[in-house]
């Protein structure tokens, strides 16, 4: 018997007594996206649970209610739900209802009315890197394995070794610039994210980020962390990113950058203008484009004047059927014919004046 | 050879008509933006209370869009020291910017529930966010603010 509601459960706890540990009920049902590829909704562990859960979920006007396929074991004791990314749907009130049962009883713990898409918690930034720009200057920059960069927020944590404190600094984009850094220094960096008001109402950051370190680690007074004990005077190691070596990948970087957004547009750019170019100097794709109409009446102009005319042209055999576009005619394409033997089409023109010709079939 | 050279020339036109970045994320973003404004300016006691789409599917969007702009029409604002910014809101959020289709959508405006202006709004924001997530295209490091 299904027996929902906070006000019963005292009494029920009674009958269930036997089955229930300190803890006497799940606090509620709590569902996070982990980076928009699966969900997880946990009701509590394996310590203070021990009754038999199960958990059915349904969307508003998208019944039926169905069982969660996958269940998350602690001890032997289902404390959560795994939903794949087929089964998640944003933007719709999502509903949860867990019930446990124990010796034949039942207890519905119901759950909140939720929207998806403000659970969302993204995984930790990665490819931490500092570039060195001119001045003093550095930039962080990072990428995020969530797909969409846009829905995203960051935060900077950093801190040098003779700092006491983090200083955090909020992030629209990828790009973080600190404006003048001290040599003598040896900073660290870390970067989380979330999803921003654009995409979501959400309060889940992501875990940080793996550190990246920058500067001379010659005095290890006043650091903390998980940087690595008291290093010698030259700062080479494993997990430290020197200077020299920062400024290599951030010069490859850098090029990379100005190949991307730089040279592939100017480079297509002029190869779209000589297309342009070559296309309108050759004269035989001109032609192609602009077909040349033939005017008869300006090839006769001679002929009118020398046989004051009254003359005969004989039309070529083999235009007899229809041309076609690319035969016609050029300056620069001799005819040649390509049959004997059919008939020639003897046409008789008859010019009374230069302009206008007039012509008859025999 | 010209043909060739004119295909090349088609080629290119088109992929530079697909690389163009859609304005439409942009568009959404900055509809968000404006709603934030207007619910700072907007009077919430002893008004009228709004018809609020509540996560519309995706066949009623233009329906509840529609509903939304004439919603807008009736909201307030707070006091009269905010009448040029919540005159300034309204008129951006009144424009239309969906295209007009045919849509054959269960739910008419009337059939949702009545609400009050800030909670008109929020929804009106999450109609916004649900748009500009689905039109932001998954591409690496790129963002514009």
């Amino acid at each position: 018997m299904a027996v929902p509601g906070a006000s019963l459960v005292p009494i029920l706890l009674l009958g269930l007594g036997t089955c229930l540990a300190a803890s006497p009920s799940p606090k509620g049902v709590e569902c996070i996206l982990f980076n928009e590829e699966y969900m997880t909704c946990t009701w509590g562990s394996g310590q203070t649970l021990t009754a038999n859960y199960s958990l059915y979920y349904w969307y508003e006007n998208k019944l039926p209610v169905v069982e969660c396929q996958q269940y998350l074991w602690d001890r032997s004791v289902r404390i959560g739900c795994r939903f794949e990314q087929s089964e998640i749907i944003q933007f719709q009130a999502f509903y949860v209802r867990v019930n446990a049962s124990c010796n034949g009883q039942t207890l519905e713990i119901p759950s909140n009315r939720m929207e998806l898409q403000n659970l969302v918690k993204p995984e930790a930034p990665v490819n931490l890197t500092i570039h060195n720009m001119s001045g003093n200057q550095l930039q962080l920059t990072w990428s995020s394995p969530y797909p969409k960069e846009q829905c995203l927020e960051h935060v900077v944590k950093y801190k040098s070794n003779k700092d006491t404190s983090w200083t955090n600094q909020e992030v629209k984009g990828v790009i973080f610039s600190f404006p003048s850094v001290d040599y003598e220094k040896y900073y660290t960096f870390y970067v989380r994210s979330k999803i921003n008001n654009y995409c979501g109402n959400t309060q889940l950051w992501s875990e940080w980020s793996v550190p990246v370190f920058w500067g001379n680690n010659s005095t290890s007074k006043g650091s903390s962390g998980p940087e690595r004990p008291r290093s010698p005077r030259r700062p080479r190691s494993v997990l430290t990113v020197s200077p020299r070596l920062v400024a290599g990948v951030a010069e490859e970087q850098l090029q990379w950058f100005w190949i991307h957004t730089v040279l592939i547009p100017i480079a297509s750019c002029l190869l779209l203008l000589v297309l342009v170019v070559l296309l309108v100097r050759m004269e035989r794709v001109w032609v192609i484009i602009m077909p040349r109409i033939p005017n008869p009446s300006k090839n006769f102009d001679d002929l009118f004047i020398t046989h004051n005319g009254d003359f005969q042209v004989r039309w070529l055999p083999w235009l007899t059927t229809p041309l076609s576009w690319w035969q016609l005619p050029t300056p620069l394409t001799p005819l040649c014919p390509s049959r004997n033997g059919s008939e020639s089409l003897k046409m008789l023109w008859r010019v009374s004046s230069p302009t206008t010709v007039k012509a008859s079939a025999t | 050879m010209e043909r060739m050279i004119i295909f090349c020339m088609l080629f290119f036109c088109f992929s530079m008509v697909l690389t163009a970045t859609s304005p439409k994320a942009m568009k959404y973003k900055q509809l968000s933006k404006t709603i934030d404004h207007l619910k700072d300016v907007v009077k919430d006691k002893d008004v009228e209370l709004l018809h609020t789409p509540e996560n519309p599917g995706d066949g009623c969007l233009l329906t509840a869009v529609t509903c939304f702009q004439n919603g807008i029409l009736k909201l307030q604002p707070k006091n009269s020291q905010v009448n040029a910014t919540f005159a300034k809101t309204v008129k951006i959020l009144r424009r239309p910017f969906l295209p007009v289709s045919e849509e054959h959508c269960e739910s008419s405006c009337e059939s949702y529930e009545r609400k009050k202006p800030q909670e008109f709004l929020n929804s009106f924001s999450k109609l916004m966010q649900k748009l500009f997530k689905n039109s932001t295209a998954e591409r690496y490091g790129k963002s514009t603010i």
